[in-house]
Parts: structure tokens; sequence; C-alpha cells
């Protein structure tokens, strides 16, 4: 009995152990199985993302390139900052370091608070930013008492300035951290707090400006601090960008300019189609908006309605009027729809269809030919051109003038214009076109639209007889007057040389529009042509009014002045194109200031 | 007496040797080369315990069989001690002062339910083992201190006693339709302790075990980079003190419960499974001492020392390779810590007591 009772028992243990025993093996064959798993089938994974933990990547900002004129004078350039940062684990007491820093430089108590607050969350390896853009003094001054402030660290930093502030503001833009769609692109992807050029040429020259990135390939340990430094690459600088702008004329432009409320003025080279000077007010100060707190110059420029930040040169949008005219007179001629001996009896106005149109000197030309028509800007002599011509063949013509196309100027978001045919019309508008409005169109009126740049190129092409380029910012790197292979237009260089004399005499006649502009002979002559674009329709009655003219009449109401040019007539080198937004009459306030441009154009000899 | 040390098994005691031996290498590649400040102090650990291991072998069985009761009890005191200071407002402590050497009774009282145990299905005639009230001693012994240690907390230590305990049962003949019963009422106590007993810390790791990437940084950070070192190991290992991750202070704990990790990125695959078949080795002579010892308490006390082992090492590897959660159980011998290897070593010595006494039948005194 009580043998066998112990003989159960050792039977049910035995079962049990064994049992026992064979689970044991299999979840050690498990485990094994693990890691079989782990460090043999997975490893090359592991392998990988052991190394990722390992080795961390530090990218070295490179220096942003720096912008010339074309006379190698700096116009946007990097500057020393000096930054002021705290490491948390060198300094005992954060507070007392930041009050005793706070008698030399003054550091807000808010300020000085979320320092503190931050220097609990971050790693206590890792910097934080106290004050940047330190003044000379304050940095002697901490330098000197440097024992006193554990911790504390200067830092260089790279900023933008801008010497010429708003000289410059339109052409060069102004740089600021990527937003999201700037950080897709490529060349700043891998440096996300570095700054990129957000308009003018910063932007549009971003890559070459950029530079390359350096990095630094550390160990860190787990949480993130620097063991030690396994390879470096320096950053290489971005390029200088020279551009073709002359800073002597740049600034006399934009003090002239800046007389006025609204306008923009361009001027180029007509050899090479490099822009001399490209300006627009009213400007901004591009240094403002890149120095923080730069919030209140934001609100200033955001109110201002004549929104500064838009660079009416290629952005703005204007009537040429009567600047145009030269362009139907090409296209009349070109068309042998005109010869020499063609003229028109200008009475101050022409019946068409059952409308009346005025030309703008209300008791008339007499008998205008060609010649007379552009020096004395007959509108009836043009209106009967266009009639003759048809709108088609005078957009075809505008096209090859550059007009309603983009130059392709290189700063970011150009201005196409408009060129209207009975096309664009249907299709813009959904209308027919009405016989009178190529009438309209002849004086450069009513939906024909286009920037100051596309006149200046237009001018431009008018003074070259034919001969096509293409406007550029950048300094062109051959220096005599042949740019590669021009393209040019096929047009006969005897109805240029038509053109040409009739823009002389606009300036050079006493009857031309832009006498009282004319340039001293014995330097040098220009030709060219004024322009005064409409704002508001003038009515009927207000015309039969003979004193309307005279009128004050409210500034916004008033019609832009334009006046397009090019010197000197012989040997043409320099076009320009002015628009006064507001301004009154082309002859009265454009063309003197074309006038002062040549000028000194003339003695700067560029 | 001569006889005796013959008749201990002295593979075991190589083993006990090897693996003593690597522990101490990774804990040198864990300090960067350096003995300070866990590879000295292990060394002379595990050299002063090994005396007392050969102590506990040689003294007669039947003082131990004798004492079995107040070994449990006093290992017992010792954990209330723990828990009553802890109480009283000293800060939670899993451990107390003792000759110099910090102790964790959770440790020590683990071979003593080994003993208790033992014992008392000893004395136990086989018929009673299955009535009702002489299972009461046994689960009381088993759920109390599991329920101290667990609301120390000591999540991994209160599983590990928790096993020990039901696995001798097991052995002993309890009916297995018992075990069914009580890991039913076992289950339905689940949602009590998740939400009264519990630390938040806990609950994250466990939550964090059944999806560890989801929160790589937090508590499934250690898991995740547990796997990267033993996987970037791969066959060969990264070579000794070549071991980036522990070296640069990814992996936690490494000296302690990632102590395998460690080993694993070092000497690779060849030697993590090198270490498991060691330790499957261990359990095995353990089954042989078991199965030669003439009496049911020797029987017992080898196999519960063998179990003990073997949950420790199988929590601790699985836990490593993300078989299961975190819970902070140490590889036994390897692991850097007095506690554990002071009961590891004590477990042995118990183990080759038995195995020196394989011939006793009566263990009681004449």
């Amino acid at each position: 009995m009580f043998f066998s009772e112990k003989k159960n028992q050792f039977k049910t243990f035995s079962r049990r152990s064994f049992f026992l025993l064979i689970i044991k093996l299999i979840l050690f064959f498990f485990v094994g199985l693990r890691l079989f798993n782990i460090q043999i089938t997975q490893s090359e994974k592991y392998r990988t993302l052991s190394k990722n933990n390992r080795i961390s990547l530090k990218i070295i900002f490179p220096k942003r390139g720096k912008i010339t004129d074309r006379n190698n004078n700096t116009v946007a350039k990097n500057y020393d900052s000096y930054e002021l940062y705290v490491i948390p684990e060198e300094v005992e007491n954060l507070e007392s370091v930041l009050l005793k820093l706070n008698k030399i430089v003054n550091i807000p108590f808010s300020k000085r608070k979320k320092i503190i607050l931050l220097s609990r969350q971050v790693k206590k390896f890792e910097m934080i930013k106290i004050l940047d853009n330190l003044s000379w003094k304050h940095l002697e001054q901490i330098e000197a008492n440097m024992i006193d402030f554990p911790g504390i660290h200067l830092l260089l930093s790279s900023k933008r300035k801008y010497p010429f502030g708003e000289n410059f503001s339109h052409i060069l833009g102004y740089v600021s951290k990527p937003n999201k769609d700037e950080l897709s692109l490529p060349y700043i992807s891998s440096m996300p707090s570095l700054e990129i050029g957000k308009s003018g040429v910063e932007k549009h020259f971003n890559q070459l400006l950029i530079g390359k990135a350096g990095k630094r390939e550390v160990e860190v340990n787990s949480i993130g601090r620097e063991i030690r430094e396994i390879s470096k690459t320096e950053s290489i600088e971005g390029g200088t960008l020279s551009l073709s702008i002359d800073l002597r004329l740049q600034r006399y432009v934009y003090e002239i300019l800046k007389e006025h409320r609204s306008g923009s003025i361009v001027v180029m080279k007509v050899s090479t189609g490099e822009i001399l000077s490209m300006t627009s007010v009213p400007s901004f100060d591009p240094n403002k908006i890149i120095t923080i707190p730069n919030k209140k110059y934001w609100d200033t420029i955001l109110k201002n309605e004549l929104s500064p930040l838009t660079n009416r040169a290629v952005q703005g949008l204007y009537a040429p009027g009567s600047t145009f005219k030269m362009v139907v007179a090409i296209a009349a001629l070109e068309k042998n729809i005109i010869n020499s001996n063609f003229f028109v009896i200008c009475e101050g106005k022409i019946e068409f269809g059952d409308k009346i149109y005025h030309c703008w000197k209300t008791k008339g030309h007499g008998k205008v030919d060609l010649t007379k028509g552009i020096v004395e800007s007959c509108d009836c002599f043009f209106y009967e051109l266009a009639k003759k011509i048809g709108i088609d063949n005078i957009s075809i013509m505008a096209k090859e003038f550059g007009l309603g196309d983009l130059t392709g100027i290189e700063v970011p978001s150009e201005k196409n214009g408009i060129v209207p045919n009975k096309r664009w019309k249907k299709q813009q508008l959904n209308e027919n076109w009405y016989a009178g409005e190529t009438l309209i169109t002849g004086i450069g009126q009513g939906y024909i639209l286009a920037t100051p740049l596309q006149l200046a190129n237009m001018a431009a092409i008018i003074a070259n007889k034919g001969k096509l380029i293409k406007p550029t910012l950048i300094k062109s790197k051959i220096s005599n007057d042949i740019s590669g292979t021009p393209n040019k237009l096929n047009i006969s260089k005897d109805n240029f040389s038509k053109i040409n004399i009739a823009m002389e005499k606009v300036v050079n006649n006493a009857s031309g529009t832009a006498f009282r502009s004319r340039s001293n002979k014995n330097d040098y002559t220009f030709a060219g042509k004024t322009g005064t674009s409409q704002v508001k329709r003038i009515t009927i009655e207000e015309r039969e009014q003979e004193d309307f003219r005279k009128k004050e009449i409210e500034w916004k109401n008033k019609d832009h002045s334009l006046f397009v040019g090019y010197m000197p007539v012989n040997n043409p080198q320099y076009a320009a194109s002015v628009v006064i937004e507001h301004g009154g009459s082309g002859a009265s306030v454009a063309a003197p200031i074309a006038k002062k441009i040549f000028d000194k154009l003339y003695k700067l000899g560029i | 007496m001569i006889q005796k040390i013959y008749k201990i098994n002295w593979l075991f005691i190589f083993i006990v040797i090897i693996l003593a031996s690597i522990g101490f290498i990774a804990l040198y590649s864990a300090a960067d080369s350096n003995f300070e400040p866990w590879a000295r102090k292990q060394i002379i650990r595990f050299c002063v315990f090994f005396f007392l291991l050969f102590f506990i072998a040689l003294v007669d069985i039947r003082v131990w069989y004798k004492y079995c009761y107040h070994i449990f009890i006093l290992s017992l005191l010792l954990l209330l001690s723990v828990e009553i200071i802890g109480t009283f407002g000293f800060g939670a402590k899993r451990w107390i002062k003792f000759f110099g050497l910090s102790i964790q009774p959770s440790e020590l009282i683990k071979v003593g339910l080994i003993l208790f145990l033992a014992r008392y299905y000893h004395d136990l005639r086989f018929q009673s083992i299955g009535r009702f009230r002489f299972l009461l001693l046994p689960v009381l012994v088993i759920s109390f201190p599991f329920l101290l240690i667990l609301i120390q907390p000591d999540l991994g230590t209160a599983i590990v006693y928790l096993f020990l305990g039901v696995i001798m049962m097991f052995l002993a003949g309890v009916r297995l339709w018992k075990f069914i019963l009580s890991s039913i009422a076992g289950l339905s106590l689940i949602p009590l302790i998740w939400n009264y007993m519990l630390h938040d810390y806990q609950k994250r790791r466990l939550i964090s075990f059944i999806d560890p990437e989801s929160d790589p940084l937090g508590t499934g950070y250690h898991l995740i980079q547990s796997k990267i070192a033993l996987g970037s190991g791969g066959i060969f290992g990264k070579g000794f003190l070549k071991g980036s991750q522990s070296y640069l202070d990814f992996l936690p704990e490494k000296q302690t419960d990632f102590i395998f990790t460690m080993i694993g990125e070092e000497f690779g695959f060849l030697g993590t499974i090198f270490i498991i078949i060691l330790y499957m080795l261990m359990i095995c002579i353990c089954f042989y001492i078991a199965f030669r010892s003439f009496s049911n308490f020797g029987r017992l006390v080898s196999l519960g020392v063998a179990t003990n082992l073997f949950i420790n090492i199988f929590f601790n590897t699985s836990m490593v390779t993300g078989l299961m959660p975190v819970v902070g159980i140490p590889l036994p011998l390897l692991s850097y810590g007095g506690s554990a290897m002071l009961s590891v070593m004590i477990s042995f010595g118990f183990l080759l007591n038995i195995s020196a006494h394989s011939g006793q039948k009566n263990l009681e005194y004449d």
C-alpha cells in the first residue's frame, strides 16, 4: 500500500518532469529561432539601422554669393553677425548669469523666463539662442567679461545686407526662410533653416547664390551628444552674380523717380539688351524686411495701396498710348498700305460708325503725313492708318516688337501684357471685335497693355533697326557690342529709317511734342516718342468744355505720362522707357525725365 | 566528505564558471574596456558566493531539510521589512543593506520558496496532496509574497516567483484541473490587477510590447534598440569591445537586463547560441540530478532550481529579442547585480547539495 503510493507519486513526478523538460527545450528552441531570425535573416536591416543610429550628419551652411553691379560695386553682401548662445549644462545658475548679462545688454524679463524654461526642455548640451545681431559695443563688453559668463557662447553667423536699400529693392529682392514649397527644391532641401531668395534676382538665381552645403559626419550617442567627428567637408560659398545694372545710373534714376508717387523707368543697352537701370516706385527697403523685428515694416508695406512690393518695370501694365504709334506706322509701311505721299487731313476728330473719335488737338493738325503724324502725335492720322491695316496686322506687328510676351527677364512674376486681336477678344471676353476698337488700338489705347520693360525693349528694337535683343539683368560677358548671332526682324531698313527720322524730330523739331526736352545739340541728340495713357474715359461733354484740360483732375484719374526713346540718334547706344503713373501728358512729365537720364548717360558713357 | 566532493556535479560547476566569466568579459566591455564600475565588483562577488555555494553543497542535507521553513520565513521577513521601510516614507526600495551588500529579498525568497515547497510536498502523503486544505498553505506562500513583490513594484520578479511556485506544485502532483481552475480565477483577476495594482509605467511597458515601433522614443525604444544591437551583430558579431550600440549608450540597462543583447552584438549569433546551449545543458544536468536523487525533497529542489533558472533565462532572452514585454528580469550569472547572483549561487548550492547527497533517503535525524 505504502509502497505503491510511493511508486504512483514517482510515476506522476516522472511524467510531469519529462513534460516540463520538453516544454523547456521547445521554448529554448523558439528563443534560438528568434535569435536566428534577428541576427542572421534580418541582420542587414538592423546593421543599417545601427549605422544610422550612430552617425549623424550635420550640415555646414554655405555663405550666400554676393551680387555686384556691372562695375563690381557690391549691392548685396553678407556681414558677420554675432549671436549669443547658452549651453545649459555648462551653467550652474542660469538665472544669475542672465541677470549679469542683462547689465551689459538688455534681455527683457519675458525673454529670460523663456530661456530658463527652454533650458529645462531641451537636451542639456544643446545651444539656446539668447540674442542675435549683437552690436560691437556689447560684443566687446561680453568678450572682455567672458570669465563671468560660463556657458555663454558667441557664434558667428552670416546675414544678408543690401547697402543701397530702396535703390535696388525690386531688382535684388530679399532673402528669408524657405516655405514648404521651396523646401522641395533640390539645392536647399538639406538646409531647411538656410535663408533663400524670395523675390528679384535673389530668387531667380537662388541656385547660383546658395552655394554648396558642407557636412560633418559625427558619431553621436543615444541622446544625440557628439562623441567624435568622423569626416568634414567644407561648404562652398555661392557664386558671385554680376548684374548689368550701373550703380551710378540706378541711384540717379531712383532719385529722380522717387519725386513722383508711382512709376517706373527702364534703361537698357540696345546692343546687348543689358538693363542698366530698372526702377520702380514706391520702393521698399529690403534690409528692414529681413531684420527682425520686421512686423511693423511689413504692416506699413501691406497697408500702402500703391503696393511697394510690386516691381512696376515688369509687373506694371499700362496702355502704351502714343508710344505705340511707331509700331502701327511700321505695320502700314511694311504692308505697303501707305507710301511717302500718303496723307490725312486732321480736323480734330473723325467719324466712324456712329461714333466720333477725337484727336488730342481739338483744332486739328491739318494735312498730316507719316512724319508729322509721329512728330506731332496726330491721333486722326493713326485712326485712318489703323482702319486701313486692320487689327490683326497691328497685333502681329506688335508681337514682333515683343509686346504681349514675356521678355524672360531674370526676376520672378513678370507679366505678359496684352496685345489684342479678334481671336483674343473672343477667347477672353467672348465678344466680337468692333471696328472702332481697331481705331483705339491704333493710338495705343483700349485693351492693349505693356510693361515699361517691354516698351524699352520696343524702343531698343526700333533703335537697332530691327535687330532683336533679349533684355537681361546679367552683365554681358562679351565686351564688344555684338552679342552672339542676333535675330533680326524682317522689316526693311528704309522703313525703320523713316520712323527713326520721325522720332528724332519728336524731340528736335520745334513742332515735336518733346521739343522742350531736347538735349544740347553740341553734346548729343536723342530720339523718342511721348505717350499719354488714358486712365479715365473723358466724356464728350467734358471734351466740349474748352477748359477741361486745365481743370484740376483728381490724381488717380489723371493720365499716365509715358516716354520711350533712344540715344544718340546717329549710333544708338541706349534705349529707355519712362512711365509716370497719373503724371499727366507724356510731353510735360515723362519726356523731361528721359532727357535728364540721357544727359546722365552721356556723361557716364557706360 | 571526500565522497561528497566527488559526487558533486563538476560539469555543472564548470559551466557556471564559464558563464560567469563570459559575464565578466561582457561587463568589462559594457564599461568601455574598464573593470569599473561593474566587472571588478562582479568578479569579487562571484568568488565570495562560490565559497558559499560549496558551503551549502557540503553541509549535511538533513540540516537544510530541517531548516527549510525557517529559511523561508527569514526571507519573507526580509521582504516584509523592505515593504515596511518603503511604506513609511523612505521611498520605494527593493533592497536592504546586509554586510555592506545591497540585497533584494525578492530574489532570496525564490530560494526560500523552493525549499519550502520541496519540504512541504516531501512530507505530505501522496493522497493528501489533492486535498483542499493541503492546498491552502502552498497557495498562501506563493500568493502573499507575489503580491508583496508586485506592489514594490517589481513586475518581473513577481511573475518569476508566481511561475516558480505554480510549476513546483505541478511537479509535486497537484491535479491538473486545479491548475486550470486557478488560471481561470487568475485571469479574472487581471482587470483588477490592471486597475489597482499596476503602476502607470508598467502599463505603458505592457502596451508598448504590443506595438513597440509606434513609439520609438518612448517605452518601445529599448526593445527596438535591443533588436538593432542583436541584429547588427550578425553571425560572428562586431568583435569584442566593438559593439557600438552599447558603447554609445543606445542600450538601456546594458549591464543588467540587456547584457545578452550586448553579448549578441559583440559575439553574434554564435555567441548567443553558445550561451543558450550552455544554459540548456545546465537545465539538463538539473534533471539528471533530480532523477538520481533518492528523495522526493531532492527531486523537487533540483527541478525547482532548474525551473527558477529556466524562467529567468527564458523571460530575459525573449524580452530582449522582443518575444515578451520588457519587464526587467536579469539573466542568471551574466547580469550585473549582487542579489541575483547571490540568489542563483545559493540555489546552485542546494542543487549540488542534492547531487552530493543523492543516496540519502531518510532526511530526518534519527
